[in-house]
């Protein structure tokens, strides 16, 4: 369970995020949803202690994310980039990330067949195309095979056929009563993933239900969204 | 433990660490050979001033390769991607890893100090065998209390490039600082002749642990000590600019 409860953040004289409250259940994929620069990351960095609200909470299973004794088995996060060092294979940058949350190697390869990396895994990162580099992240976020996953603009990069791999994993997966919150910028892709839909513009959350409730009277998930996120649109929540 | 283990792996699948290993196993013989070359004829001729430094200045001159360690464990860290496959970084994956950004730094600065004690074992002994290659049985003693200074001014000076690099994120300004002062002119030293005040500058100090720069102005445990000291406030500002610091900004 992921609670976002009234978080604010200023950077400089900049307010980012407006007290931004909503929270991804068990048992479902939340989609987060919003322009470029509406607070998607901010807010998901906050989650994982990465960036510091100025004010409010983000509370992972009901802590914050700093308290958390064993995070890799608790929480997986796939943030923007690789997050690897490119002069590292893949799989050396597993095998540390596997020794910080105390897991045997054996996890590594594990992980590298689920995302489908194994044969690329002795090279270096720097060679990987974006897809690549996105299936690393994955593997990343899933090695303590963590109760919820956090994903930032997860289908980014991939082919067709990687994006019809994460849609059906994350079915799966969401299946098995674990939470999945995943931002993006691609409607049509999250209507066929997303049960829930947080939509948020100019730092503050301007709709949040589920994906029926959130299409409500329009034809599709993008027309609301773009009813919802374009100037001068009356507030529906 | 787990958080420490995850770190020397980090260090040891760098291959920038390989060249740091390199030059720290390299340049100290390379400049005690060549200490020793001009000093050689003094020494045997029985009237040489400097015979109980040499070798000795070459692991005070040779620390580019630990200095290269210190910046390195950090500045991976930080390193880019390219834009196009997104501009993330490794600092948010090891950050995901372990909760605690103490902790984090504590096992960084664990593994730093681990890799410079080894590496430092290990330059000490190619120096000690180049001396002797060149003078034979006039190489001067290498007592065991000087080669612990050796040891404490190699780990020390990795923390220091350490402790600057997380202030800075980048490795750039603490490479070229370092490597500067260690190798093309020793400011530092420079800095003795103006003012005395310059002896408490943590190389010149730190050196005061197996060679006297300062001629007897610190006993070698004083000079460890102000060393040290450098060591423990860098880190703690290190330390608390790090905890408060968003990884986005």
């Amino acid at each position: 369970m992921l609670t976002i409860n009234n978080v604010v953040k200023h950077r400089g004289n900049q307010k980012i995020l407006s007290g931004v409250s909503f929270s991804a259940r068990p048992g479902r994929v939340t989609g987060f949803l919003g322009p470029n620069g509406a607070g998607k990351s901010s807010t998901l960095r906050i989650l994982l202690g990465l960036d510091r609200a100025t004010s409010g909470s983000a509370l992972i299973d009901g802590v914050p994310f700093a308290e958390l004794k064993n995070p890799l088995a608790t929480v997986g996060a796939a943030l923007d980039g690789f997050g690897a060092h490119r002069m590292r294979t893949g799989r050396a940058h597993l095998r540390w990330i596997a020794r910080a949350a105390g897991l045997p190697r054996s996890r590594v390869e594990e992980v590298l067949e689920i995302v489908g990396l194994t044969n690329a895994a002795g090279k270096r990162v720097g060679t990987y195309s974006l897809g690549m580099g996105r299936r690393l992240g994955m593997a990343a976020a899933l090695l303590g095979d963590p109760e919820i996953l956090v994903l930032d603009e997860p289908v980014n990069g991939l082919d067709p056929e990687g994006i019809r791999w994460i849609r059906t994993f994350l079915r799966e997966r969401a299946a098995s009563g674990k939470t999945i919150l995943l931002s993006s910028h691609l409607m049509g892709e999250l209507a066929e993933t997303v049960d829930d839909v947080v939509i948020i513009h100019h730092g503050k959350v301007v709709a949040d239900g589920t994906l029926e409730e959130v299409t409500g009277t329009h034809s599709s998930l993008e027309e609301a969204f773009f009813a919802l996120t374009t100037e001068h649109a009356g507030a529906v929540v | 433990m787990r958080a420490f283990n995850a770190e020397l792996s980090k260090l040891f699948s760098l291959p920038g660490m390989w060249l740091a290993f390199v030059i720290g196993i390299l340049a100290p013989p390379l400049l005690a050979i060549l200490d020793s070359l001009a000093e050689k004829e003094d020494i045997i001729a029985g009237v040489s001033t400097r015979l109980s430094e040499v070798g000795f200045t070459g692991l005070g001159g040779g620390v580019q390769g630990i200095i290269i360690l210190g910046v390195l464990a950090v500045s991976s860290e930080y390193l880019t991607e390219s834009s196009e496959s997104g501009g993330g970084n490794q600092i948010t994956t090891s950050l995901t890893a372990v909760s605690s950004r103490l902790q984090f730094l504590l096992a960084k600065a664990g593994a730093v100090t681990v890799i410079s004690v080894l590496l430092s074992i290990l330059a000490i002994g190619t120096t000690v065998a180049a001396t002797h290659l060149i003078l034979g049985d006039y190489a001067p003693a290498f007592e065991a209390s000087r080669l612990i200074g050796a040891v404490c001014y190699w780990t020390f000076t990795a923390l220091l490039a350490f402790g600057m690099t997380v202030l800075t994120k980048s490795g750039i300004i603490p490479l070229a600082v370092l490597m500067i002062n260690s190798s093309v002119v020793t400011i530092s030293f420079l800095l003795t002749k103006v003012t005395k005040l310059a002896f408490y500058l943590p190389d010149m100090a730190g050196l005061d642990m197996f060679l006297s720069p300062s001629g007897g102005f610190h006993t070698p445990f004083t000079g460890g000590v102000i060393m040290f000291a450098w060591v423990t406030v860098l880190f703690l500002a290190a330390a608390i600019v790090f905890h408060r610091r968003d990884v986005a900004s």
